[in-house]
């Protein structure tokens, strides 16, 4: 049995004995492996943008995995190293090391399993349209430590990994390229509900960017409110980057043709009265969106 | 064949283009329903098929056949007044209606008359003979379950490699086209390399693959003696039906674009692959004209809306050399390069 200062000692002598030569091979395999890494990644995304839609996000699921197996590797050599040069007493090291993870570092140990638990149970994955605590986007990047979201505002978020152990994570698309996205016209009570109906159906399924098939069907909502109507389409976009523009689109085009049909937005006051129901409601539908996104991927696989 | 720029149509020998073809069994089909039609079950049909693939002479063909029975209308532009499609009393019991992707305007309220259509076809006691763009049908499918006013659908197959010999030799005299062998081969070859034109709709391009060949024609022409020249018209047809994915319509285009009258080489059979790179609007413009087959730049126009500059999408899609103006002032998909458009097309999902 080893008395405390004597293992103390023997640590500091095994320290001391660290040659330069030995740092910088470390740092070397940690630093082909990051750029490795990188250069994998950048290509990929560089080709997966030349993919059709679907191919692109297949393409971009596969980054993360490629970069776990790079950093293994690279980590299986640096503990070589270590091993080599520590021998036995790596498991006085341990004690250390644990105790550096417990005090210092333990939000970046933390980042890193979140990142290991990201990359094989796969949450998100690259390409997916995601809410993670207050951050809303589309994952450009998913690395040991973090993940990059590329947000509607042309933001580029870093969002600790660790963050999944701690938030709901909500993926609008779930590894496809389309989305379904919630569109919702306000017009006056008294218009003709009918003809606003048909004009919405076919303001969505005319879209440049929609995307119709029997597992993403298109569906039309109608509320009477008391003072208005609703009108709510529920489509998938075909390509979730074009999100927006699809709201846009089938907005301005249903507009023109309720005007020439005398539909009438609501009176603006009326619009400005807070509805709680509404609230509860809106977040039911995207409890429901989700669902529905989940039943979608089975269907897929 | 349907209307082509750049194609000869209606030689006597034509009109036995559907037998020769072999759709016999799409007419059995066709003409029993009707049959049935007779003895009170009524099932409407619809003949769907890609651009040039033989639709319009299929529902030629079905006219001729019920010839006393039947009447035909062809749409050839974006039906606007429900006039054009409203039957007098006296029409007769059988119609066939040709182009009905004509019948929609892809735009908010661009689609009363195809209302109006489905509850013609749907109440009146006909029976209803339509054709349709694969790329239209597949839309209205989805969108409106156009499928279920259409119990009885026929696709058009692809056709044979021997039928589209058939097809192009049978506009000529016996003997009137000479097939020569490619200057660069004094002997026949027994084993050869072939282009194989491979589809890949991931990366929405076409791309050639080399494959080898035996020569099996040469060799049994060697055998019993023949002519050696047999083997080049092997070799055209046989680049041509690969080309051509078996579309008649897109082979007589490449035949006519190979042939130095009256002699035709197996070097001249082109193989047309297009780079596509557009931007999403021009892509969306692409593939209506590839859904209509033909649209004029006002109907292009209505469709997608006064803020997007037509005049500079289609300048693109010239310029691109994927479409073409006919004598119609219609653009449309460039026979040649239909099938680079429409791998593009499904690469974006603009087409299912």
């Amino acid at each position: 049995m080893v008395d405390g200062n004597t293992s103390r000692e023997q640590l500091l002598e095994i320290f001391r004995s660290v040659d330069t030569q030995t740092l910088i091979t470390m740092a070397l395999i940690f630093l082909i492996a990051y750029v490795l890494g990188r250069i994998i990644t950048i290509l990929l995304l560089k080709l997966s943008e030349k993919l059709s839609h679907t191919g692109r996000i297949k393409v971009e699921v596969v980054i993360p995995i490629i970069k776990f197996v790079i950093y293994l590797i690279a980590f299986y050599f640096i503990f070589r190293e270590i091993f080599k040069i520590f021998g036995p007493e790596i498991f006085l090291l341990a004690g250390l090391l644990g105790a550096a993870i417990g005090f210092g570092l333990k939000d970046l140990f933390s980042d890193i399993v979140g990142g290991l638990v990201i990359t094989f149970e796969k949450p998100y994955q690259i390409g997916d349209k995601i809410s993670i605590g207050n951050y809303f986007g589309e994952v450009t990047d998913i690395g040991l430590r973090s993940t990059k979201l590329f947000t509607p505002d042309a933001n580029v978020v870093t969002a600790p990994n660790s963050l999944i152990f701690k938030e709901t994570v909500a993926s609008a698309n779930y590894g496809v390229s389309e989305m379904m996205v919630v569109i919702d016209l306000y017009i006056a009570g008294e218009s003709h509900v009918e003809t606003a109906m048909r004009i919405l159906w076919e303001a969505v399924v005319s879209s440049k960017y929609v995307y119709i098939s029997k597992e993403r069907p298109v569906i039309l909502l109608h509320k009477a409110l008391p003072f208005y109507t609703r009108l709510r389409a529920k489509a998938y976009v075909n390509d979730l980057r074009d999100q927006f523009k699809f709201e846009s689109d089938v907005h301005t085009r249903a507009w023109v043709e309720f005007q020439k049909n005398g539909i009438r937005a609501p009176q603006l006051h009326i619009l400005n009265i807070p509805s709680i129901e509404e609230k509860y409601e809106s977040e039911a539908t995207t409890r429901r969106n989700m669902g529905s996104n989940a039943e979608g991927l089975k269907d897929s696989r | 064949m349907e209307n082509m720029v750049g194609i000869q149509h209606s030689s006597s020998r034509e009109k036995d283009f559907v037998e020769v073809l072999g759709l016999r069994e799409e007419i059995e089909k066709i003409q029993s329903t009707i049959a049935d039609f007779e003895t009170g079950k009524k099932l409407n049909i619809a003949i769907v098929a890609e651009p040039l693939k033989g639709k319009t002479t299929l529902s030629d063909k079905i006219e001729r056949i019920n010839l006393n029975r039947a009447a035909k209308i062809t749409f050839s532009k974006i039906v606007q007044n429900k006039n054009e499609i409203s039957l007098p009393d006296d029409t007769k019991k059988i119609v066939i209606l040709d182009n009905c992707h004509f019948l929609y305007m892809r735009k908010p309220g661009g689609f009363d008359i195809f209302y109006e259509f489905l509850d013609m076809i749907s109440f009146q006691n006909r029976i209803f003979i339509t054709t349709w763009n694969t790329n239209s049908w597949k839309f209205l499918n989805e969108a409106f379950g156009l499928g279920k006013y259409f119990p009885v659908q026929i696709f058009i197959p692809a056709f044979e490699k021997e039928n589209l010999r058939l097809f192009i030799l049978n506009r000529y005299e016996k003997d009137e086209i000479k097939f020569a062998k490619d200057e660069e081969s004094e002997e026949e070859p027994f084993f050869y390399i072939m282009k194989y034109p491979l589809e890949l709709a991931l990366l929405g391009k076409k791309i050639f693959i080399l494959v080898p060949k035996i020569n099996i024609s040469y060799l049994k022409n060697r055998l019993l003696k023949k002519q050696k020249i047999e083997a080049a018209e092997d070799q055209v047809f046989e680049k041509l039906y690969l080309e051509s994915k078996g579309n008649p319509g897109i082979a007589l285009r490449i035949w006519e674009l190979g042939l130095d009258y009256p002699v035709m080489k197996p070097k001249n059979i082109g193989q047309f692959s297009y780079e596509v790179d557009l931007e999403y609007e021009e892509a969306f413009t692409l593939s209506l004209i590839l859904s209509y087959q033909g649209l004029t730049k006002s109907e292009i126009t209505e469709i997608m809306g006064p803020m997007s500059s037509v005049d500079k999408i289609l300048y693109q899609l010239l310029s691109q050399e994927l479409i073409l103006k006919d004598e119609n002032d219609s653009y449309r998909v460039r026979p040649e390069a239909l099938s680079s458009v429409t791998t593009y097309m499904e690469k974006l999902r603009l087409v299912w």
